[in-house]
């Protein structure tokens, strides 16, 4: 009933405006079209003329033999890092360097980047920076391998030894150069504590250390120690902060050498009861955890405040985090900020090694020999130490020490001195689910929803579920 | 001649349908059906099953039903489709269009006040939003509670949901608002007329009169509205991605987390599959309620 | 009086939130919260045409959603008409069938699409090579490629605003009469005349508001360009208003406001136009 009444309506309506206006209209209609038309003629053809002459000027500097390189890289200070090495490779390897600009943060760039890699269409070259994500991308089939390019390339022997154990996988060939290695450790307000009056000695154990944060949280009120924890936080709930502890446990290492992974041990649970300690104790803060880019508030803004004391961090912290790169540093960050080394569980300590931008070369890539030459001249001194001027972690070279811009980074160069002294996990492929699995596990600590043996249960059951019941044991 | 005619035209129609055709199988029926077969395997976006994807059957399925996760962003996605869209959106929506009905001074300024957060995309609605919301006591809603005399809050971690329903209504106001405004102004101005005529009391226009001759328009809004809320993605992504805790984890979210952030593709299709097949029953029973003749 | 309160409350509401975006955007010292600038600064605003690629990724997004507009209107236009002419079998279920594609979360077609834009780009690539001089080919491709180029963006956007502008444009001719078709048909018309001389004047409103509609969700799309170009000169703005939001530690407030004011401004324009097109459009036209 109504909707006849309405056609009808809109009929008179229309009978009405189509007498009235009927060839003015058109005209007008017309005229608008062919406007429109040639305005989107000209633009179209504007855009592909100049790209026409972006293209050919390329060319036209170059010589046509020259080949393109394509290196995925994020975040602005590390590309800036590449881009001050991006010249001198160039001349020196006669080639063009594209550099993409990828998401941020980490995640975001990794999705990206492993879609492409999946639909084989990645760039030629690219980073990550965690070791768990590499053998995961090896057993994907993503990397080209480089056993033999960088055993025979001239900086092989200046190499740390960690730096070789981390970058060669289980079938012993290299597919992933690790570059840069951060040493991580727990890093504390060395001013505020002596302040109040708290030790600032090495924690024996990881009740000491627990004492510690205890002690704080009562003389300051403030929080006592945060470990990196829950989903948001991404890889850093287990690289960041769950690995550091792996080595002074029961199971000081989670990949056994049959492939398999050893979540189920004693270990695992203590680091999990470690955890729920530090959260039902209220010793760390929970809320900005929960939210997105967790690291944000708890570093950059209650450590150099001094609402938070003491967090597992890794040699950026110096530079990056409270040092000269930071917006919010703290004061003579390397006096005023300590150091303590993980403690194991009854005694012992440790500092975790571990590699970061990981360069790998795209098995897909057009250039898969060119590209191998860009990446070991990205693991130059001078390429290595760009990126710890504006990151803060170390080199992976033994002469980068020589090295005059190095030396001038007075926070890291003690940092080099010690890499050998460090421990590191092994990783094995299916590390991106275990790393997945922790975020899963601290997050249900987090939100208070479970104890350490629940944790565990968490950790295994989505472990299972994506590889298998066979692979944990 | 009438039958060539009308042959004639059935054939010219089926051809002017094919180029949105060819566009719709292309970009959309395809990956839809190629999701569908993923959801089956275990594809992931890293590790061996990355490149060797295999058949798992109905494995992805069943681990949904234990996965408190999943079930959590289902809820979610009820309280924030049904919040924003069907009552804040609907509700704030007809309550401007019937009050800009009427004859109203500075109407084009409460017009374009109102369809301005509808224009705004998404990103930049995030952003905006995060200066409300965020940063505790120096965010603008804090320091307005504050002249009020309340405490201030970080809004996007003390009440997440409703934060983002809020700002979903927001941004729809507006499109309720022209939907309901073009429903109001069909209703032929007699019809009202008759019933002040007849002694009828506002309200008993409204619930006798108004709405049931928008029933119509009401219908309209409700699918399109439902369909576009459960699909949102970008707002949410800019503003909390689902956080603190999965307490803003829509469905959109979840399948982006499962698929690109734990990397199990299987497992975020499997959702999407879901998802797909609900929508379905939610379009279902609008029609039915609703009785409207497409 | 009831009606103004709740017109004004509704007012302020709508409002605020762009409080801090337009103060934020001349203030010399802007920071994530709202304050009173102390001084008034163009700085941002020049910046994003100078220091940065602001103006680029504006020039970029515009003529990418520019082109997703004029392929919706021109295919949704001929796909609305045979709806609305059409009383075939397949009609209603068709239309709640594209309706669905707008429940269809976008994030769950990424993966599956990608790949099928991947084979597409291959076949392009060949046709490409052979009709292009080769030092354009990458040119060339950055438009007419499928990933990391214009074409395949525009098509993949125009599928996802395809079922809308169906719906609005169908509605539209369904109030457009017959018999002004069948006058010219008898009158010896032929289709393309039909076309220019009688539908597209008469359907002009809904055709308008199914490109406005179109421009403005193209407009504000996140995921497809940030999933589909790569290559920083065919940035698209949204991306690059977020990248510029996620770096962290040196946030520069400012011209991250003035950029994002720069973006609302084409949707805001765009919508103000749609909106009396909008209206007219749906008057009556929900009958469907």
């Amino acid at each position: 009933m109504t909707s006849k009444k309405l056609t009808c309506n809109a009929r008179t309506v229309l009978d009405f405006r189509l007498q009235a206006r009927g060839s003015e209209m058109k005209a007008t209609v017309l005229r608008a079209g062919v406007t429109l038309a040639i305005i989107a003629g000209a633009i179209a053809a504007a855009v592909v003329i100049s790209r026409a002459v972006v293209g050919s000027r390329i060319v036209a500097n170059s010589g046509a033999s020259v080949e393109t390189i394509r290196i995925a890289e994020h975040r602005q200070p590390r590309i800036d890092a590449l881009n001050k090495s991006v010249p001198r490779i160039e001349k020196q390897l006669g080639v063009i360097i594209e550099v993409v600009e990828y998401p941020s943060p980490e995640k975001d760039y990794l999705s990206k980047l492993l879609t492409e890699l999946g639909a084989g269409n990645a760039p030629d070259l690219f980073t990550t920076n965690y070791d768990s994500d590499v053998s995961d991308m090896v057993s994907a089939g993503y990397l080209a391998p480089i056993t033999a390019e960088v055993k025979a390339w001239d900086g092989y022997d200046q190499l740390f030894d960690v730096a070789k154990k981390l970058s060669t996988s289980a079938d012993g060939q290299i597919y992933a150069l690790d570059s840069m290695l951060l040493v991580e450790q727990i890093y504390f307000r060395r001013d505020l504590l002596d302040k109040a009056g708290i030790s600032t000695a090495q924690p024996a154990n990881w009740k000491d250390l627990l004492d510690r944060a205890r002690e704080i949280k009562a003389k300051t009120g403030k929080y006592g120690l945060l470990l990196p924890a829950g989903i948001s936080w991404g890889s850093g709930a287990f690289s960041e902060g769950f690995a550091l502890f792996v080595p002074g446990s029961k199971t000081p290492q989670i990949a056994n050498d049959d492939g398999t992974l050893n979540l189920n041990g004693e270990g695992v649970r203590d680091i999990f009861r470690l955890y729920k300690s530090l959260i039902d104790e209220d010793l760390m803060p929970i809320k900005p955890l929960l939210g997105p880019e967790p690291w944000v508030i708890p570093k950059y803004v209650m450590f150099p405040a001094g609402d938070l004391m003491a967090t597992t961090c890794g040699t950026w912290c110096y530079i990056y985090d409270w040092g000269k790169a930071s917006k919010n540093p703290v004061p003579d960050v390397t006096k005023n900020v300590g150091t303590w080394a993980v403690p194991g569980m009854v005694g012992g300590s440790s500092v975790k090694i571990s590699g970061s931008n990981i360069w790998a070369v795209n098995a897909k890539s057009a250039h898969v020999g060119l590209t191998k030459k860009v990446l070991l001249a990205l693991c130059s001194v001078d390429a290595t130490v760009a990126y710890a001027q504006v990151i803060g972690n170390v080199p992976a070279r033994k002469d980068a020490a020589d090295n005059k811009d190095f030396q001038a980074l007075t926070e890291l160069v003690p940092v080099l001195k010690n890499v050998e002294n460090g421990t590191f996990l092994k990783s094995a492929p299916g590390f991106s689910v275990v790393s997945e699995g922790v975020a899963r596990a601290t997050e249900a600590l987090l939100r208070k929803q479970t104890d350490a043996s629940g944790a565990q249960a968490i950790l295994v059951k989505y472990v299972k579920d994506l590889l298998g019941d066979n692979v944990v044991n | 001649m009438a039958m060539t005619y009308e042959t004639r035209m059935a054939w010219q129609n089926r051809m002017l349908l094919v180029p949105a055709l060819v566009l719709l199988v292309c970009f959309i029926l395809i990956p839809a059906g190629a999701a569908i077969y993923i959801s089956f395997t275990n594809d992931a976006l890293n590790g061996f099953a990355a490149s060797h994807p295999q058949l798992v059957g109905l494995k992805n399925y069943v681990r949904l039903f234990s996965d408190e996760g999943f079930w959590n962003s289902l809820i979610v996605t009820f309280f924030f489709v049904f919040g924003s869209s069907i009552v804040g959106q609907f509700v704030l929506g007809l309550a401007s269009a019937m009050a800009l009905n009427r004859p109203i001074a500075f109407r084009p300024i409460f017009n374009a006040a109102i369809l301005l957060p509808n224009a705004v995309p998404e990103v930049v609605a995030g952003f905006i939003w995060i200066s409300m919301l965020a940063g505790g006591k120096y965010s603008t809603l804090s320091r307005i509670v504050g002249l009020l005399g309340f405490a201030p809050h970080d809004w996007l971690e003390s009440t997440p949901l409703l934060m983002i329903i809020v700002v979903n209504t927001w941004r729809g106001i507006a499109f309720a608002m022209i939907l309901m405004t073009s429903g109001l102004s069909a209703v032929p101005g007699e019809v009202y007329e008759a019933a002040r005529m007849d002694g009828a009391t506002p309200r008993q226009i409204f619930w006798r009169i108004t709405l049931p001759l928008l029933r119509p328009t009401i219908f309209l809004y409700m699918l399109v509205s439902t369909a576009g809320t459960i699909a949102i993605f970008g707002l949410i992504y800019t503003l909390t991605r689902g956080g603190p805790g999965g307490a803003t984890e829509i469905i959109g979210i979840y399948i982006y987390n499962q698929s690109f952030i734990a990397y199990q593709l299987g497992y975020g299709s499997a959702v999407a599959v879901i998802v797909l097949g609900v929508s379905i029953a939610i379009g279902a029973i609008y029609v039915r309620v609703l009785k409207v003749q497409v | 009086m009831t009606a103004y309160g709740f017109l004004t409350l509704t007012l302020v509401f709508c409002l605020l939130p762009f409080l801090w975006v337009v103060l934020a955007s001349v203030d010399p010292n802007a920071s994530l919260f709202l304050s009173v600038p102390r001084g008034i600064t163009a700085d941002h605003f020049i910046k994003i045409f100078t220091a940065n690629n602001g103006g680029r990724w504006f020039f970029n997004s515009l003529v990418t959603v520019a082109a997703t507009t004029a392929v919706v209107v021109i295919v949704g236009g001929m796909g609305g008409y045979a709806l609305s002419r059409t009383n075939a079998w397949w009609k209603r279920p068709f239309l709640y069938a594209i309706i669905l594609v707008r429940v269809l979360p976008p994030t769950a077609l990424i993966v599956p699409l990608y790949k099928f834009m991947l084979i597409a780009n291959g076949l392009m690539g060949a046709l490409v090579r052979r009709v292009v001089p080769p030092y354009s080919t990458r040119a060339a491709m950055q438009i007419f490629g499928f990933v990391d180029g214009y074409l395949g963006l525009i098509l993949v956007l125009s599928a996802m605003q395809l079922p809308l502008a169906l719906w609005i444009i169908k509605t539209y001719f369904d109030l457009t009469p017959k018999d002004y078709e069948e006058a010219a048909l008898m009158d010896g018309a032929n289709g393309f005349q039909r076309m220019h001389r009688i539908l597209v004047p008469l359907a002009l409103p809904g055709l308008g508001a199914a490109g406005l509609l179109t421009f403005i969700g193209a407009w504000g799309d996140f995921l497809m360009p940030l999933t589909f170009i790569s290559s920083a000169e065919l940035q698209l703005l949204p991306i690059g208003l977020f990248r510029a939001f996620q770096r962290a530690n040196t946030i520069d407030y400012g011209y991250l406001s003035a950029l994002a004011l720069l973006y609302m401004l084409p949707a805001v324009a765009a919508f103000g136009l749609a909106r009396r097109f909008l209206v007219r459009t749906f008057t009556g036209g929900i009958k469907g």
